[in-house]
């Protein structure tokens, strides 16, 4: 009790309010603008959140993802462009309950769903994390090591159709992660005699060439190819909104669990989460044949699950210090950049911080209900901002962001290098969502080894000597089995594809 | 614009050998086969495994070398990838001499103007606020020391 009582005066402090309230702004400015994702949104803002002490730092970014993620369902309703990848699985939905005359309807059911998602999201964090921190403080560094082992396999796994482009994206990762001093031997690696590089690659130019350069490299050239049409006005949100929530209450609770589960499996966020409780809520429904044709039922799922994804991703990340997708990636690399390492025992040693962010991602989650209905009335004008105006504005705030961090022109040159190669990747279809997580999980896989080799003198075999770490480990190597089946089957499949095309 | 996986999968495994090469001679903790150099040869041995299945795979499905699809014109996009490159190699070259002020106003006027089909004067509008609060957050806010360049001498 004392401890909730200490964490509320954390948050009841008009600064950590104010930056809850500007951050959300900016995320639902950035969610509502199609093209721009929530992972950009939190790249942005990391360079303010250096400044911040971790509460508000948390803060900002917790709000400002929520809202993306609830503001990109706008243009999904509106013009059929989801705002964010998370709004795409019920995009069509969304749009043909608006041609039908029911877009308030449509708006006020994603809007309160992703409130009542989020809150089932944070229910279940508040309530699980401190457990499962309870039982990892007996965690040694063989189970660490197999815990960021098997988040970055799953990475690999979930991270699109082509598993080997995620282990080679992954790969680029863990080597950028490598530069600078070995944090176990003091060993200089790859540093090409510039001494700003024996500290590493700092994580802030690195979210911003991946996230933000990249994507505006992608972007640019549509600029002026596709313009958006006026969107319709949005009449009446919320009308009948209370009825269908209590009709598909079950499909609702089921997918903020559901969601929360999937978010807080390593690899797979609030995207994956919303297609597949969009999926489940068609194969449980009564009415199957109506989704589709703008039914309802889809969207209350979906949009419960892709809020709760994102408190859920929170769970390995506050009490392993392991990220789960590249949000809480994010959020890992500016706890580490404060010099807070998450793990269990910021749960023992800072409970007042962690009881802290609980209250600060429940805020977040209600400050949805009026922002967003704010978001809704102003979509129009959101919408009228010229791209050709935004993404050079975004470009100088990217510039002047890498800079900030360290005050150095080289952090600059490297999110430059490093937005062109997540440019060429993304083209070629390489996933960029492997590449962030194996740099935040490259020291963490490589210290933890080294550690455990120290103690078991060099004995690989100790790694698989703990219970825990043993079924870990079997885990992460199953998980590799699993993509190399699956590699192997793709050529397969694309070589008897090519065989006929060759005698034909 | 789309590179065969051929090339992508060499240039992979080119980078996994120079990896490899580099970390020759870091030295392993004492009494110990595992060191600084495990996990960057490791990582190197994988990107030149994993890079040539790629390679053999781009070899097996025979496309294209080079590819561009979309409907937006290679040569449109690349002056679009030229802008962004040409627009951060000139700040961090000039914004020393020039200065954070200048630069900004100018390279933002100058890709309002052209993204936007030649709105210059929105354009300087919005350079010179959007340059006024950035200053005003992270240089006097944040106090992140941004260049006046030239300003100074003109202000002091």
């Amino acid at each position: 009790m004392e401890a909730l009582q200490e964490a509320l005066g954390l948050v009841l402090d008009w600064q950590v309010l104010a930056v809850i309230v500007g951050a959300s702004m900016f995320g639902l400015f950035i969610g509502a603008i199609p093209g721009l994702t929530a992972t950009m949104a939190t790249a942005l803002l990391v360079p303010v959140t250096f400044f911040m002490d971790p509460l508000p730092a948390i803060g900002a970014i917790v709000s400002a993802t929520a809202m993306a993620i609830v503001a990109g369902d706008i243009p999904g309703a509106l013009l059929r462009i989801p705002g964010t990848p998370a709004s795409a699985a019920y995009t069509d939905e969304a749009y043909l309950m608006g041609r039908q005359g029911r877009i308030g309807q449509a708006l006020g059911v994603n809007l309160a769903c992703s409130v009542i998602g989020g809150v089932i999201g944070v229910a279940i964090l508040a309530f699980f994390a401190p457990l499962v921190a309870e039982f990892a403080i007996q965690f040694t560094s063989d189970e660490y090591f197999w815990l960021a082992l098997l988040g970055l396999s799953c990475a690999v796994l979930v991270s699109g159709s082509d598993p080997l482009k995620g282990a080679i994206s992954m790969l680029l990762g863990l080597l950028v992660s490598m530069v600078g001093m070995s944090s176990v031997s003091g060993q200089m690696r790859f540093i090409f005699g510039i001494p700003e590089l024996l500290s590493g690659i700092s994580i802030l130019p690195v979210l911003i060439g991946l996230f933000a350069v990249a994507e505006l490299l992608r972007r640019m050239p549509e600029i002026g190819r596709i313009s958006l049409p006026t969107p319709p006005p949005v009449k009446k949100p919320f009308e009948g909104v209370g009825g269908m929530l209590w009709k598909y209450k079950g499909g609702m609770a089921r997918s903020g669990i559901l969601g929360t589960l999937i978010g807080a499996l390593p690899g797979a966020g609030a995207d994956i989460a919303s297609w597949i409780s969009y999926a489940l809520a068609r194969r449980l429904s009564r009415t199957p044949e109506k989704f589709g044709t703008g039914h309802p039922e889809g969207l209350v799922s979906a949009s419960s699950a892709n809020n709760a994804a994102l408190s859920g991703a929170y769970i390995p990340a506050l009490v392993f210090g392991i990220p789960g997708d590249t949000i809480t990636a994010i959020i890992i690399g500016v706890l580490m950049m404060k010099g807070v390492t998450p793990g269990p025992d910021v749960f023992t040693t800072d409970a007042a911080l962690v009881n802290a962010i609980f209250i600060v991602f429940l805020l977040a989650n209600l400050l949805l209900l009026p922002l967003g209905l704010v978001a809704v009335r102003g979509a129009r004008h959101i919408l009228s901002v010229p791209s050709g105006v935004l993404y050079p504005l975004i470009l100088l705030f990217c510039i002047v962001g890498a800079y900030a961090a360290n005050n150095s022109m080289l952090d600059i040159w490297l999110m430059l290098g490093l937005g062109l190669l997540a440019y060429v990747m993304a083209e070629n279809d390489f996933p960029i969502g492997p590449m962030i997580l194996a740099v935040i999980l490259g020291p963490i896989v490589e210290g933890n080894f080294l550690r455990s080799m120290i103690k078991a003198n060099g004995d690989l075999l100790m790694l698989f000597e703990r219970p825990i770490a043993a079924t870990l480990g079997s885990l992460a190597l199953l998980v590799w089995v699993a993509i190399i089946v699956s590699t192997l089957w793709s050529m397969r499949r694309a070589s008897r594809k090519a065989t006929p095309s060759q005698s034909g | 614009m789309r590179i065969n996986d051929l090339i992508l999968g060499l240039l992979m495994a080119l980078l996994g050998a120079i990896t490899v090469w580099a970390s020759r001679d870091f030295p392993s903790l004492p009494r110990q086969d595992y060191g600084a150099g495990t996990f960057p040869t490791l990582i190197g041995a994988l990107l030149i495994a994993l890079g040539g299945v790629l390679s053999l795979r781009g070899w097996q499905r025979r496309g294209a070398m080079f590819a561009w699809q979309g409907d937006v014109a290679l040569k449109h996009a690349m002056i679009c990838v030229a802008a962004v490159v040409g627009a951060v190699v000139g700040y961090v070259l000039l914004t020393p001499i020039l200065g954070f002020p200048i630069v900004s106003l100018v390279m933002l006027t100058a890709l309002i103007g052209w993204l936007t089909g030649g709105r210059w004067r929105l354009a300087l509008i919005v350079a010179f606020v959007a340059t006024l609060l950035i200053w005003l957050t992270f240089a006097e806010l944040l106090l992140v020391p941004l260049s006046l360049g030239i300003l100074e001498e003109v202000i002091y």
